[in-house]
């Protein structure tokens, strides 16, 4: 895996096509019901599934960093208006994580299986240190103890589990399955 | 990306310092407008999918529910004989003061039915989104309970939706009392999901086993009498002035599909 590839200088980013949006409106859609009506009855490991980081972090490994960007804020804002919560806060953490995630996936080589793996492992982490940050300078409880064992680590290990299977529906979604027995046969 | 979290930043600063009927608010309600009965087909057309996936988990819990329930039996039979006498002179009291028989809402109360359509998993925060609203009539602090007894009360209402805060959160906070006995305090939630009952005088004796029921105070949104939980264990430190009493809430959080508002 190199880490090192810089993206071609003259890679600008094009506009979608109505189908591009029609489907990443699906992919949105799907990543807001997922995460508001399906995961908070799917505890397992002792955490919830977080679809809605997986799925953002597999459109901008699919898609590149401004997409994942753009995806990230959106998905954030449409959960947080499904819930009722302040909006702001998960798009703030779901644009970092989508930009991030589409950076690495612009400048590494991700043919290697465990890439999204890690990438979604990596989100996780970076997520859940800032969810938490921002509970801390909202006057809530924190407890670090509570927050490691109780929150970060279960949602690092299911997360990761999760990882590959969406990220394949997604990239499947977005490319279609012929794009994936193309990265199969090189 | 700088301009997206900058957006981010000025709309959860916008969000938290207008009032209920400001810009961010209004763009809420639209949207929630359209995603709102999304979720509440979400929630129906994987309901039979959910209960699959409880029934699997409670398989697993079965066996040690099993050993508490027998205890519990046990306990609850030695205390019938006395229990029956006291009703007698229960129902006796209750015709003199002509209170309302086994009714716990007073006239006036009128309860709305509701399906639970979402909810956070955020481990910070412990909320639900009901699919009822302003337009039938709910309203901010409207108690919210279910057949086991209290499960929260409204935190926000749209047209169509309301946000319900559960009793384990951490910032909520209910007026309690323990029966019998009559001991008041107040019962709160924690970020860890527990729930207990503080404020409690030292003086006043609690024992595990007594049962928790919103005390209805003057000025308090809940009404009195709604069953929170059950005392699970009471401890008190000599430096301190209150007990620490452990409650186990009777509403199972985790498998909240309908609920009630309590409108009055």
């Amino acid at each position: 895996m190199r880490l090192s590839r810089r993206a071609p200088e003259t890679q600008k980013l094009e506009w979608p096509t109505w189908q591009e949006i029609a489907k990443l409106g699906v992919a949105l859609l799907v990543a807001t019901l997922l995460q508001t009506t399906v995961a908070p009855h799917l505890r397992l490991l002792g955490a919830y599934p977080d679809f809605a980081l997986i799925i953002v972090v597999s459109v901008a490994l699919v898609k590149g960093s401004e997409y994942g960007a753009v995806f990230g804020f959106l998905t954030g804002m449409f959960t947080a208006i499904a819930l009722l919560e302040p909006f702001g806060l998960s798009a703030f953490v779901f644009v970092l994580v989508g930009f991030i995630a589409g950076r690495y996936a612009e400048t590494a080589d991700l043919s290697a299986g465990f890439a999204p793996i890690l990438t979604v492992f990596a989100a996780t982490l970076l997520a859940n240190v800032l969810f938490a940050t921002a509970q801390f300078l909202l006057a809530r409880e924190v407890p670090f103890g509570f927050f490691f064992a109780r929150v970060l680590l279960p949602s690092l290990v299911l997360n990761t589990l999760l990882a590959a299977p969406l990220y394949v529906l997604v990239r499947i979604w977005l490319r279609g399955a012929g794009d994936l027995r193309v990265a199969r046969a090189r | 990306m700088a301009v997206l979290l900058l957006l981010s930043v000025a709309l959860l600063t916008l969000y938290f310092r207008e009032s209920e009927s400001g810009l961010a608010h209004g763009v809420q309600a639209g949207v929630l407008r359209v995603v709102a009965p999304l979720q509440s087909g979400t929630a129906r057309v994987t309901k039979p999918f959910r209960d699959a996936w409880n029934w699997v988990g409670d398989l697993f819990s079965a066996k040690s529910q099993n050993k508490a329930l027998k205890r519990e039996v046990e306990r609850l039979q030695s205390g019938l004989a006395k229990e029956l006498t006291t009703q007698a002179e229960n129902e006796q009291l209750r015709g003199l003061l002509d209170l309302q028989g086994d009714r716990i809402f007073p006239d006036g109360v009128r309860l709305v039915t509701a399906r639970v359509v979402a909810r956070s998993t955020s481990a910070w925060y412990s909320t639900v989104t009901i699919d009822v609203g302003s337009g039938d009539g709910i309203g901010v602090y409207d108690p919210v309970v279910n057949g086991a007894g209290l499960v929260g009360r409204v935190t926000k209402v749209n047209a169509n939706a309301a946000q319900v805060m559960l009793v384990t959160d951490q910032q909520s906070y209910v007026d309690a009392m323990v029966e019998p006995g009559g001991a008041q305090g107040i019962v709160g939630g924690s970020v860890t999901g527990d729930v207990t009952l503080g404020y409690v005088d030292k003086n006043e004796k609690v024992k595990v086993g007594q049962y928790v029921v919103s005390s209805g105070r003057s000025g308090s949104v809940f009404v009195r009498g709604i069953p929170i939980g059950v005392v699970e264990s009471v401890g008190s430190q000599e430096v301190e002035l209150y007990q620490t009493i452990a409650i186990r809430p009777f509403v199972d959080f985790r498998k909240l599909d309908f609920v009630q508002v309590v409108v009055r």
